[in-house]
């Protein structure tokens, strides 16, 4: 695409006051919102904001499977499908997904069928649907834990819920939760995802160089932002339940 | 209000039909009423335009973005804009997976053919160098959720995203296009607009802005395009046949009602300001 | 017309013993397993020391069993619940229906036999009435047989079931059912009361109304939908008496 904006990759990751360029610390998340039930259609959905990124999921299931020819006689299957938008970045996107967003589909079912019950649904499936229609760094992050959020909205049991986050290294330094320009500009970029029922990795993805020391520390650091995470996705499932249960006590319903 | 993951079913459909005949609907409205707009600009960071559009329980997201390139031979100096819709299977168990189908087809369409027989697009002044440069301008709707007439809430949609556009200005110099550091807004890109106005049939009942239920059941749509002046575009759709009466009827209608969206909504406040 | 089922329904939602405590998936109920077992609703972890929620629900203690009632979830078919079916497919063997559940519901001609018992000169005839349903039809029946693997068996042969000409169906979550009809059908009977509709409950979260004009149908839809938000909650039968009493003022209807 011919544009009149390039999009420039920055000399520097670090300001003069030693903050990252969008003001962050180095442990620092960027501003995350979370929300359930979206989706009115949908057996189970969320949506996402993180920093830039937004994210809709959309869970269906459990429904007959089609083509039926993938159908397993003894279990459930989960197919995740993540797409993006052709707005959803800078140099707009064609339509049609292309294989980067089949790996993470794929990744990210790998990611969340652990936590399923899928011996209990033989011979249907459960889809995902995700629509990044905003992207800036660590989307793959941000759509598994909107989709583990969307299969819990469904009423799926899950052994547990499922959150994912990014560590790195940028400009010499590790970070928690990179952003898009530091994704691209950086030299490392350490996607995990966490599953809590057993606190085991179920994601684990890495591009860049880093030493072995520093693998362990990003691991270290992974699991305070994924913490943090977590607590944010546990809100937001029971925040639209604990609201509703708050305007009724103003209405004076809570007496017995 | 009605489960839409299966078959519509007989009495549904008579009581929808029967309902209608004593202009009452489903959802407590008045034959010749919309339901809620709710319109937000310019929220999506990566696009150069965008807006999060919702009718009833409709709701699309449009995004634009633009490119430039050679402008067509037929038209040398005037840009071009070209409009998409996918419908998401995440919005509804009726879509599948899979590449534009009829239906996201027939709404690009209907959306692009009001918007291009209006003095809506300014496509002069999206003319970088005649014969060299123009700007391809990408209107894109994404289906969220579907709630019924599609066609309302992606062509207005597209407008407000259109007005809330801020397209970087290019020059032309020796060495290609260029930015000249301003910003092409709202007037500069769309003018006149365009307003989608849909009709549903259910037996010999006629209505505006059918929901999903009311989609289901009737077998036909009637969307009339007006700007302030013209009607820009018809579209009739399904098996459903309309009287002349009919048709001469609604086309009056469409005025008035345009005429009302377009104050309710105001939708040139969505112009962005760029300091 | 009465569903005599709703007097036996056990509404979890107002159990003394169901907490307000709202629990997630993976979040641990209790760790003292000398006192409790794992109830509906959750599992042991792999270490077999903790009790943990599969599902977003309503923490309860019940006799010595934790559970987890489910605040969203879909329908799973069981023997003998009745649900309003949607006739999608036919063929000469068997009625395909649609049941808001994973797999379609087969109805075979033989379960929809009907038959008239006249009695005539002191013997009993017995005529046998097939009921032809047509795609679309909405069918109120009964599931015979269910498991994991196959579809589920449909019969509309019983009191009260059988094809329905009338009326709007709506579509709740499945877990709220219990909720809409209450304990020992209070809820229930305060909305036909209040609205004056007939009102049909079944397990699949399909509810099927009809009233004396589609006012007082509207409002017994709404205040559906906000029972099946509000199950949560305490009050919530007064609360939604309140509200249609209001409504009704408000919009002058009676």
């Amino acid at each position: 695409m011919v544009l009149l904006i390039q999009d420039e990759y920055p000399e520097k990751l670090w300001r003069d006051d030693g903050k990252r360029l969008d003001g962050r610390e180095p442990y620092d998340l960027r501003p995350i919102k979370m929300e359930v039930d979206v989706i009115k259609n949908a057996d189970g959905s969320a949506y996402i904001e993180w920093g830039n990124n937004k994210i809709f999921a959309s869970v269906y299931g459990p429904r007959e499977v089609h083509p039926h020819h993938l159908a397993k006689p003894d279990r459930g299957i989960l197919r995740v499908f993540y797409r993006m938008a052709t707005f959803s970045v800078f140099d707009r996107k064609r339509p049609a997904p292309g294989r980067r967003e089949k790996e993470i589909s794929m990744v990210i079912g790998d990611c969340l069928e652990p936590v399923l019950f899928l011996e209990l649904y033989p011979g249907t499936s459960f889809e995902i649907f995700i629509e990044v229609v905003d992207a800036d760094g660590g989307t793959r992050c941000a759509s598994t834990t909107v989709a583990a959020l969307a299969l819990a909205d469904a009423g799926v049991p899950m052994r547990s819920l499922v959150t994912s986050c990014a560590v790195g290294k940028i400009d010499g330094k590790l970070v928690t939760d990179l952003s898009g320009v530091e994704d691209k500009a950086g030299e490392a970029d350490l996607p995990v995802s966490i599953t809590w029922f057993n606190d085991e990795l179920s994601l684990l993805q890495f591009d860049g160089q880093i030493s072995q020391p520093e693998l362990e520390e990003c691991l270290d650091m992974a699991k305070d932002a994924l913490d943090k995470v977590y607590n944010l996705q546990l809100d937001a499932l029971k925040r639209k339940y604990i609201k509703i249960q708050e305007e009724a006590e103003e209405m004076g319903g809570a007496t017995d | 209000m009605m489960d839409i993951k299966r078959v519509i079913s007989t009495i549904e459909k008579s009581y929808i039909e029967n309902n209608l005949k004593k202009e009452k609907r489903i959802d407590g409205r008045g034959l010749w009423e919309y339901r809620d707009f709710n319109i937000k600009t310019d929220i999506i960071a990566a696009a150069e335009g965008s807006s999060d559009m919702s009718l009833g329980d409709t709701r699309i997201l449009t995004g634009i973005k633009y490119d430039i390139g050679e402008p067509y031979p037929d038209m040398p100096d005037e840009g071009v804009c070209t409009i998409m819709a996918e419908l998401l299977p995440l919005a509804s168990p009726l879509f599948e997976r899979g590449p534009p189908d009829q239906q996201s087809i027939e709404l690009a369409r209907v959306v692009d053919r009001g918007i291009r027989h209006a003095n809506c697009i300014q496509t002069k002044r999206l003319c970088i160098k005649e014969n060299e440069a123009v700007y391809i301008v990408f209107v894109d709707m994404y289906v969220i959720n579907h709630g019924g007439n599609m066609i309302d809430c992606g062509g207005i949609g597209s407008l407000a995203a259109l007005i809330s556009a801020h397209i970087p200005e290019g020059k032309w110099t020796e060495d290609g296009p260029e930015w000249t550091g301003e910003y092409l807004t709202g007037k500069d890109i769309i003018s006149d607009l365009p307003l989608p106005i849909t009709f549903g049939k259910i037996g010999d009942s006629v209505f505006l802005d059918p929901n999903l239920p009311e989609q289901l059941v009737s077998e036909g749509r009637l969307t009339i395009s007006v700007t302030e002046g013209n009607i820009t575009s018809i579209q009739k759709s399904g098996v459903t046949t309309f009287t002349p009466e009919e048709i001469k009827m609604l086309s009056k209608k469409a005025f008035d009602i345009a005429k009302d969206l377009r104050s309710s909504l105001d939708l040139w406040q969505y112009t962005t300001k760029i300091e | 017309m009465e569903n005599d089922d709703e007097s036996e329904t056990d509404d979890e939602f107002e159990d003394e013993e169901t907490s307000r405590e709202i629990v997630a998936p993976g979040e641990i109920l209790s760790e003292d397993l000398d006192t409790y077992n794992p109830g509906r609703g959750t599992i042991l972890n792999k270490k077999r020391d903790k009790i943990i929620s599969v599902l977003v629900g309503l923490k309860q203690i019940k006799n010595q069993y934790i559970n987890v009632i489910p605040l969203n979830g879909f329908y799973t078919a069981h023997p003998g619940d009745k649900v309003i079916a949607i006739v999608v497919d036919k063929n000469p063997v068997k009625y395909r229906c649609d049941i808001n559940a994973k797999y379609q519901g087969i109805l075979k001609p033989k379960n929809t036999i009907k038959y008239n018992k006249k009695r005539r000169r002191g013997k009993y005839h017995e005529k046998p009435d097939t009921e032809k349903y047509e795609i679309g039809n909405v069918l109120v029946a009964k599931i015979i047989s269910a498991d994991r693997l196959n579809s589920p068996e449909l019969t509309t042969v019983g009191k009260y079931l059988g094809k329905k000409t009338d009326g709007i169906i709506i579509q709740i979550d499945p877990p709220k059912v219990p909720r809409v009809i209450g304990r020992s059908g209070s809820m229930i009977k305060m909305l036909k009361k209040a609205t004056n509709c007939n009102i049909f409950v079944t397990q699949n979260g399909r509810i099927w109304i009809k009233g004396q004009d589609i006012e007082n149908e509207r409002l017994a839809i709404e205040a559906i939908y906000k029972i099946e938000a509000q199950a949560h909650t305490t009050g919530l039968t007064d609360r939604m008496e309140e509200f249609i009493k209001n409504e009704k003022e408000k919009r002058g209807i009676n």
